[in-house]
């Protein structure tokens, strides 16, 4: 199938415009969707151009929306570290999950920062692409039995490796807990503590007036091919607050121009206070 | 069939692989010419330890690869735990956080399968020991693209589930012992 042709025709005729993901995911996901659907590439077309709901499912279907409460348990504790830093002198800051997917890391790192007594200073903003993920992100409700290991992992981290002093944390503060119905469940006051907004990183202009202390946007640039990556990088970098700080995934390593402009410390990357005309 | 100037050897194992992999990286030549790449089922919440385990022993570089990192030759590459790993058109890996698929992540048979599309016929798949059939599908895509299926002899297997998956889809090239795996990829010209 040419799968380059149909991301042209979904980009004419929709607002999604995936052409410069990488090619073997988009294509292996594509192929995925045709093939659970059993549609041939002509009724693919034919529905994309017709059929809206279809197309709000497809983009589900071909982003990718795995989280995990503390996902990589163990690198929360270096993050953290460079991030206090940043953040533990000002009266206020920003903190954008770019990608958020259902929310998961927003509630992690927001329990951290309550943790750290920082919580009532901070402004979080989420987004994700798919308008289901954002709202499950404001609903804030998961699934009990897969996210408890991930809790116990990230306690058994915290005890060797506190964060700001934090060795232990009471998660029942955050979070309530179905066990009937297999849901971890957060709180109220939490939810209520983050702004959420469906926005496509590829495409939107930034969907707030201000700008960040920190962004978070971890295993998401993965699915964009290099020169995509650049652009969003060079947008980060004109969001950020010089000193500001673009945290990405385990595995991912910023390339080109404006690695230069950032200063990596493990998946922390620091925008230089270094003035640029072109750029600041 | 002719088949010189292979470009990569892609490695899948599970249950029991562990040591297999490490005797082997150290017995392989010095000079190994290939890009070698490892996918090994490894629990998801132990970050770090298994490259360090397997860097000790190893006679080449071994390198959990970031997403975009350029494939060089005579380098070992191992998939990063919680993560896909896949071979691109362009020479280099990209990584996904897609659900698991044969209950893992990394998937056995994502590696193996991209590798195939890209190498095609001048690749060496290989499936070591195993408890279940991921790996399987993927020495299928080498197979069906004319590369080499090498499964571990199931008989030095500590667990046979996986190679033998693999001889249920299709008739591997060869089965081999672990020093025969490495016998062979020492005497690639």
């Amino acid at each position: 199938m040419d799968f380059k042709h149909y991301l042209q025709v979904l980009k004419e005729h929709t607002p999604y415009d995936f052409s410069d993901y990488s090619d073997n995911s988009i294509k292996r996901r594509l192929q995925k969707v045709i093939s659970d659907n059993s549609l041939s590439l002509d009724e693919l077309i034919q529905k994309t151009q017709n059929d809206q709901v279809f197309v709000e499912r497809l983009v589900e279907e071909i982003t990718v929306n795995t989280t995990e409460l503390f996902r990589d348990p163990e690198l929360w504790p270096a993050i953290y570290e460079k991030l206090i830093n940043i953040i533990k002198t000002k009266k206020t800051f920003n903190i954008w999950h770019a990608g958020c997917s259902s929310g998961m890391e927003v509630y992690s790192s927001l329990i951290i920062l309550s943790e750290l007594g920082l919580a009532d200073r901070a402004r979080i903003y989420a987004t994700d692409i798919s308008k289901r993920m954002v709202n499950q992100c404001k609903k804030g409700v998961y699934r009990y039995d897969f996210n408890g290991g991930q809790l116990k992992a990230f306690e058994k981290v915290l005890k060797k490796n506190p964060i700001g002093g934090i060795k232990s944390i009471d998660f029942s503060k955050y979070l309530d807990v179905d066990v009937d119905n297999d849901k971890y469940i957060v709180k109220d006051y939490l939810r209520d503590m983050v702004i959420t907004r469906q926005h496509d990183l590829v495409q939107d202009d930034v969907p707030f007036y201000n700008k960040f202390d920190v962004i978070f946007c971890r295993n998401v640039l993965i699915y964009f091919n290099a020169s995509l990556q650049s652009k969003i990088y060079q947008m980060f970098h004109k969001q950020l607050y010089p000193g500001g700080a673009l945290v990405l995934g385990n595995h991912e390593s910023m390339t080109g121009f404006f690695k230069t402009k950032f200063k990596k410390n493990g998946a922390v990357y620091q925008k230089t206070n270094a003035f640029h005309f072109k750029y600041q | 069939m002719l088949r010189a100037n292979y470009k990569a050897v892609v490695i899948g194992g599970s249950a029991g692989s562990f040591s297999v992999v490490s005797k082997m990286l150290s017995q392989l030549r010095k000079d190994f010419h290939l890009p070698v790449i490892i996918c090994l089922h490894r629990l998801k919440h132990v970050r770090s330890g298994l490259v360090e385990s397997i860097r000790l022993k190893s006679n080449l570089e071994v390198i959990e690869p970031n997403d975009k990192e350029k494939i060089v030759n005579g380098k070992v590459y191992l998939a990063p735990s919680n993560y896909h790993l896949f071979v691109e058109y362009d020479g280099t890996f990209s990584l996904s956080t897609e659900k698991p698929c044969n209950h893992s992540r990394p998937c056995i048979d994502h590696t193996l399968s991209s590798a195939a599309y890209v190498y095609r016929n001048k690749m060496i798949g290989i499936v070591l020991t195993g408890a279940n059939k991921d790996g399987a599908k993927g020495m299928k895509d080498i197979f069906d693209k004319g590369g080499v299926t090498i499964i571990q002899d199931p008989k030095t297997c500590e667990v046979d589930t996986m190679p033998k998956s693999v001889a249920r889809l299709i008739k591997p090239e060869k089965t081999l012992s672990p020093d025969q795996i490495v016998e062979y990829l020492n005497q690639l010209a």
